[in-house]
């Protein structure tokens, strides 16, 4: 447990680093109750999971976490712009993109 | 002794900025952070060596996809929203224990594990333009059924975002 205080960073400051921007992300979209913002909060939380594939790639010399992120980022865009369209949708008929909107869904 | 620095100013960037996002009343203010974040993870990315990545994280998140944002933002009336936050104290504290038991749960174990792994252990990995050769060359051969995939992926996603943002849309039936 020693080398856990040195200043030299190493692979747990990454992985530390990519858990807590997880969890941030999943504070934003557990108290917020803009969608806009609780779809921002799921990139963050995207982001985060691409930090630690980079990082495990780093350290084994192995290629296949880096084309991991590739996909990761395809479908992070994907689901921004399928999220976003919607938004648009719901702000079209509704006036309004607040949570507390959508607790009810009736068919 | 250069990189740490460098990477911990990256890390305090990026963990301040994320919790602006979260923090910050105003979508479009969280926006600029989440741009800030993105900054940040392309500049660890380089630390990583992941010089390519680092240059797609720029376009697509910092370029592409906050722009979606913004222009969402923009075409959706601010005033009329409510309120920003969750409501309850005793929830909310809740809710920030838990995350925070979470996080806490992932960094004993993380540190526990790979702690003796430090910057010098880095493995060698080829320089330069060679690397990238090596990752088309992955990306190509071992992994194209995914790489299909994703393809097929994005168009039904370009056809589907039409549809859903032309459509009048919505589950509750409005009278009027």
């Amino acid at each position: 447990m020693l080398e856990m205080t040195s200043f030299e960073v190493g692979l747990n400051h990454y992985l530390t680093l990519s858990a807590a921007l997880f969890c941030i992300g999943l504070m934003g979209v557990l108290i917020r109750r803009n969608t806009v913002v609780i779809l921002m909060c799921i990139e963050l939380m995207l982001n985060a999971v691409n930090i630690s594939f980079v990082a495990f790639s780093r350290y084994q010399a192995n290629n296949d976490g880096n084309i991991m992120v590739f996909f990761v980022m395809a479908i992070a865009a994907a689901e921004a712009a399928v999220g976003l369209g919607l938004i648009v949708a719901i702000f079209k008929r509704f006036r309004s993109v607040d949570l507390d909107f959508f607790e009810s869904l009736r068919g | 002794m250069l990189e740490n620095i460098v990477f911990y100013g990256l890390e305090a960037l990026v963990i301040l900025s994320a919790l602006a996002m979260i923090s910050i009343r105003s979508p479009i203010y969280s926006a600029l952070c989440l741009v800030m974040v993105m900054v940040g993870v392309a500049g660890i990315f380089v630390t990583l060596n992941a010089y390519f990545l680092a240059a797609v994280q720029l376009i697509v998140y910092a370029g592409a996809v906050t722009v979606l944002f913004v222009m969402v933002v923009m075409m959706i009336d601010l005033k009329k929203n409510g309120r920003s936050f969750s409501k309850g104290l005793l929830g909310n504290s809740l809710k920030a224990f838990s995350v925070g038991l979470i996080w806490s749960l992932i960094a004993t174990s993380v540190i526990y594990v790979f702690s003796d792994i430090g910057r010098g252990d880095l493995p060698k990995i080829s320089e330069g333009t060679f690397q990238m050769k090596e990752l088309a060359a992955h990306l190509f051969t071992k992994y194209i059924f995914g790489f299909e995939a994703i393809c097929i992926l994005l168009l039904l996603v370009i056809v589907g975002t039409v549809a859903l943002s032309r459509a009048k849309g919505g589950t509750h039936v409005r009278n009027d």
